[in-house]
Order: structure tokens, then C-alpha cells, then sequence
């Protein structure tokens, strides 16, 4: 991998560096994004196959089903969380 | 997929249009990479869990199977939960 050196970082002009501040955001945030589906997927994947041996690499549609309403119902828990928290501070 | 740059032999660079585009390939390079070594530890996690209750001194042909579907699942199981994700946050933010 080519490493970009010191001193040509020092010579960008401001409009790049601008540019470069805004893409490194964009995929921070990008990033974010994909941590969260590794630890959803790796939670979900984990309940919905819980008490059953794996015998085929397709999802069937009760695998699938399983695997959205996890996910969602996990979001809503998130959220009421969220809420109860915010309504015993007022 | 080319982990580490394509064409590193570019034209003379007239100094900071390509440096910056290359600053945002090394970033992009590296983000995929660590977002496929994610991928890689948390499939084995699973995958090991799911398939090896008792290790041998080698995996059996059961064990090398039943890794190979897991391994399949667990990658079709991300996309679910992508596109779920994915769709539950684009919802959220047209709401308000």
C-alpha cells in the first residue's frame, strides 16, 4: 500500500483537506452502520438458530421472518428504553 | 477484490487532486478491510459454536459441512438484517 508521505500532506491546499474531512465523516459513519448490522446480525443469527442444528445454508421464510422481527422488535426495545429513561428525568 | 490499491504506477501526480483521492482510497481500503475481518471473527465465533461441540484432532467431514452451510447462512442472515436495518432507519428519519 502506497503511504502517503508528510510532507505531501502538508502541501494539500485547504479545499482538498476540506473534501478529505468530509469523506473521512461519511465513512465514519458509514462504518457505524456496518458494526451495527455484525452485532444485530450476530445476536439475531444466534436466537433465531437457538435449539437447532444447521442443515442447510439457505434461510427458509421462518428463518427470515425471524431474523426482521428480531431486529425490529430489538429497535422498539431500544426505543421504550429510550423513553422510559427520558420520561423519569422530567 | 483488490485489498491493496490498483494502479499505483498513475500519471506524474500533479500534486493534490490525486494525493487526495489517494488518502480516500487507503481510507476506503481500510475500512472495507476491517469490515470483512469483522465479518470473518464473528462467522468463525458462530460457526465454531454451532458445528464443533467436541473437537477432534481434525475437523470430520460433518464438521466441514455443517461449517460450510453455517458460514453461508450466517452471510445470507447480514443481508437480511442489512436491508431490515437498513429500512427501519430510512423510516425513522422520514418520519420526522
Amino acid at each position: 500500500m502506497a503511504s502517503v508521505s508528510q510532507t505531501a500532506l502538508q502541501n494539500l491546499d485547504d479545499t482538498s483537506r476540506k473534501e478529505i474531512m468530509q469523506f473521512v465523516e461519511s465513512e465514519q459513519s458509514k462504518s457505524k452502520v456496518q458494526l451495527s448490522i455484525h452485532n444485530f446480525t450476530d445476536m439475531c443469527f444466534k436466537k433465531c438458530n437457538a435449539n437447532k442444528p444447521i442443515t442447510s445454508g439457505n434461510l427458509d421464510t421462518n428463518e427470515e421472518q425471524c431474523l426482521t422481527n428480531c431486529l425490529n422488535r430489538f429497535l422498539d426495545t431500544n426505543i421504550k428504553v429510550v423513553q422510559a429513561l427520558q420520561g423519569t428525568q422530567k | 477484490m483488490a485489498l491493496f490499491g490498483s494502479s499505483s504506477s498513475a500519471a506524474p501526480a500533479p500534486a493534490s487532486k490525486s494525493l487526495k483521492q489517494e488518502i480516500q482510497d487507503q481510507i476506503s481500503q481500510e475500512l472495507a478491510v476491517a469490515n470483512a475481518t469483522e465479518l470473518v471473527s464473528k462467522i468463525t465465533e458462530n460457526c465454531f459454536e454451532k458445528c464443533i461441540s467436541q473437537p477432534g484432532t481434525s475437523l470430520n467431514g460433518q464438521e466441514d459441512f455443517c461449517v460450510n452451510q453455517c458460514l453461508e447462512k450466517y452471510m445470507r442472515s447480514w443481508n437480511v438484517i442489512s436491508r431490515a436495518y437498513i429500512t427501519r432507519i430510512q423510516q425513522s428519519s422520514s418520519e420526522k
